[in-house]
This record gives structure tokens, sequence and C-alpha cells, in this order.
């Protein structure tokens, strides 16, 4: 069970349409397993709906649905546009079915970091998968800028609490924590890093939330 | 949402004339029934692509929407969404469907549009909250009118401009705090901060 959400303002900027692809990963995400942010988009999106219904009209010409009507026409009647689920998630489309057997690489002690930044061209932001070996520890460490990560995969502990598969959170830099892997899975998140994180020593270039 | 005063959504617990016009389309191909929603909603997202910075698209936005309308209908379930509602996200996923390929090939697009951006009633493990759902349209309708002019202004600018609480901090020349504080006092009063609770 998630206990930890994305707050009303991030939704909004979702359901607007108004995050970036990484980001907008980390809420989809989310959502597919949270009912309860679910149905605080679906208001969200009825809001949507009702500013655009308030807004001026701007005036269409009839010849622009004759054109749309000779789309269709060429089109099979009633052909639903996907199949029925199961649908392959995001998730898979980008990672595969197997987070455990990506192509990591140990960071310090218990951390393992895999940059994922090139599956999202023309995205500025840093995308990093990062794992933390069942019952390992990070090192006490700080964010630089904000940090959004949810977690793929077991759970991760620190002074803030427990996040679980799913869960969602948001550090900056006055974040300083020290998590621990907890469970007997490897615990896996995904983070997007609003600004690139500069790789100047060995012990900067270790990323969060776990390590930086 | 366990506020919900069940009164109302006896007078709503119907479908809107929108949502039956687009019931119709999926369920018969009802050609009558899908001019009438151009007619209705064609104007607004033509508006709604004037107003994000694709003025010289704007024609070819309503196109596309009403393209993906057409085709999707057979999955639209009026329980999970208003037919507004569900026509607000398709127009929103295909603005940035357009701005995508603008700006890159499709072979590098490993995930679509609405694996990121979901359109009510997609899923079909979903539950049916029609109930909720109804209360929240009527809810924010209501509620809208009430609000003060520089609520209603960021809110329209995140939705119609697609600008970032920053973006429009920026614009207005106002801090970020402040822009965030009256869109929470608008979520607020809209009943979706509500959901916060408990959290």
């Amino acid at each position: 069970m998630t206990r930890h959400h994305p707050d009303s303002l991030t939704l909004m900027e979702y359901s607007a349409g108004n995050l970036s692809e990484p980001h907008a990963l980390c809420i989809r995400l989310h959502l597919d397993k949270c009912p309860h942010c679910r149905s605080r988009v679906d208001t969200l999106d009825s809001l949507g709906a009702v500013m655009m219904e308030e807004q001026p009209k701007v005036s269409v010409s009839e010849s622009m649905f004759d054109n749309i009507l000779a789309r269709i026409a060429s089109e099979p009647v009633n052909e639903p546009v996907k199949p029925a689920p199961p649908r392959v998630s995001a998730l898979q489309k980008l990672l595969g079915e197997d987070l455990n057997g990506l192509p990591w690489k140990r960071q310090l002690g218990d951390v393992s970091v895999l940059d994922i930044s090139e599956k999202f061209p023309g995205q500025k932001e840093q995308v990093v998968l990062q794992k933390l070996a069942a019952g390992g520890k990070a090192p006490a460490h700080t964010h630089r800028g904000n940090e959004t990560t949810i977690v793929l995969q077991g759970a991760f502990a620190d002074q803030n609490g427990v996040f679980n598969q799913w869960d969602f959170v948001v550090l900056n830099e006055q974040d300083e924590h020290k998590p621990v892997a907890v469970g007997c899975e490897d615990c896996i998140t995904l983070s997007v890093l609003s600004a690139p994180v500069k790789l100047t020593g060995a012990f900067t270039r270790l990323l969060n939330p776990f390590i930086r | 949402m366990t506020t919900l005063d069940p009164k109302p959504a006896k007078a709503e617990g119907r479908k809107d004339p929108w949502s039956q016009l687009l019931d119709k389309v999926g369920k018969h191909q009802d050609r009558e029934a899908y001019h009438a929603l151009f007619e209705h909603f064609g104007p607004q997202i033509k508006y709604y692509a004037m107003a994000n910075g694709l003025a010289s698209h704007a024609e070819e936005l309503v196109q596309e929407v009403f393209v993906s309308i057409w085709r999707r209908s057979c999955l639209y379930d009026w329980r999970k969404a208003a037919a507004s509602t569900w026509i607000f996200t398709i127009a929103r996923n295909q603005r940035i469907d357009m701005l995508r390929k603008m700006q890159r090939s499709s072979a590098e697009m490993l995930v679509e549009t609405e694996d990121l951006w979901q359109i009510p009633g997609d899923n079909e493990d979903e539950p049916v909250t029609s109930l909720h759902r109804l209360m929240s349209e009527r809810r924010i309708r209501e509620s809208l009118s009430h609000l003060p002019e520089e609520q209603t202004t960021v809110i329209a600018k995140v939705y119609m401009e697609n600008k970032s609480h920053q973006m429009v901090a920026d614009e207005l020349d106002i801090p970020l705090g402040t822009v965030k504080s009256r869109v929470r006092l608008a979520l607020n009063k809209l009943k979706v901060i509500l959901q916060d609770q408990n959290v």
C-alpha cells in the first residue's frame, strides 16, 4: 500500500499536461497503483474541462468538419484504437521485464546506479535508476535542486518513514537522510533530477535518494 | 471523499447531454451526434490551441482531436468520465503529442503520450466512480464562479496556456510562493485538496 503521494500542485501540473516526460512517468507509475491519487487527478481533469469551457470560443469552419469526415471515412468502422488490456506499461517499454537484470553500475558499498536519461531524448532532466541492496545502507547525504523519486521495487526507510513500492517522494537541499533498504528485496528507485548533477569528484558522483 | 453529500448526486445520476452524444458516437457511429460534439467542443479546442502557443496549428489540433475522439469513442464509458472531461484529456494529449512529434523523430519515442498521460476510463481495472466524478464536476463548475479572479487567472494560465507555476510567477511578476498559495486556496475551495487529508 502506498503511503507517500504527490501533492495537489504537482498533480495539477500533470493534469494540465505541463510536466516533462520523466516527471509525468513518475506520476503515471504512481497513479496506476494508487486509486486515491487517480481520483484526485480525475477531479483535476474535470477542472481542466471546466476551464476550457469557460474560455472564449474560436469559430471553426464547416469545411473542417468535412475534412474530418473524409479522414474517418477511410477508416474501418468501430475498430478500437487499442486492443483491450493487458497493456505494456511505460516502465516495461523503457526497461523491459527484469529490473534486477539491468546493466547496473556498482557505486559505493551497497549502492548501484544506472543513468537512463538517453531514453528521454530532448528532455533536460537527468533520469537515474538506483538500487540499494537488501538490508544495505547508504551514507548520509543531501540533494541538489528538486529530485523526484518513485520506488519501483522493495522499500527503503529514513527518518521520514518507510517508502514502499510506488511511493512518491520529492527531496531537495534541505533533506539530509541516511536511507536503509528494508525488507528482503533490493530497493530500486527511479529518480528525476531537475538539474543535471555535475560529476566533479569520486564522491559527488553518487546520486540520490541513496547517495549523492 | 467521505464528505460527499449524497443529495445532489441523485439529481446528477444520469448522463449529461454531451456524454449522451459521445455515447451514441461510440456505440452507433452516430455522425449527427459527432457533428453536435464538433460544434460544441471544436471552438473550445481551437481556443485552447491558440492560447497555448499552437496558433499556426490550431485547426490541425482540432482535427487531430476529433479524429482521435472518433477512434476512441468505443472505449468511452460515461460512468468513468463526463464527455467534457474525456475530451479535455484527449485535447491535452494531442497537444503534447503534436509538440513531441515536432521535437523528435518517432524512432526516438520509446513511450507513447498515452503511456504517460492517461485518458480516464482507459484502464479497465479502474473502479467505476461515477458518483464521485459527477459530484466533482458539478462542484467545480459552481465553485469556480465564486473564486477571486486572481485565483482563476492563475489556474487558467496553468491549464490553458500550459505555463508552469514558475512561469506564471515570472509573467505576473509575483513570487512563486504567491502563485502556489493561490492555487492551493483555489483547489481547497474546489475540494481537490480536501482529498490530501489522511495522506
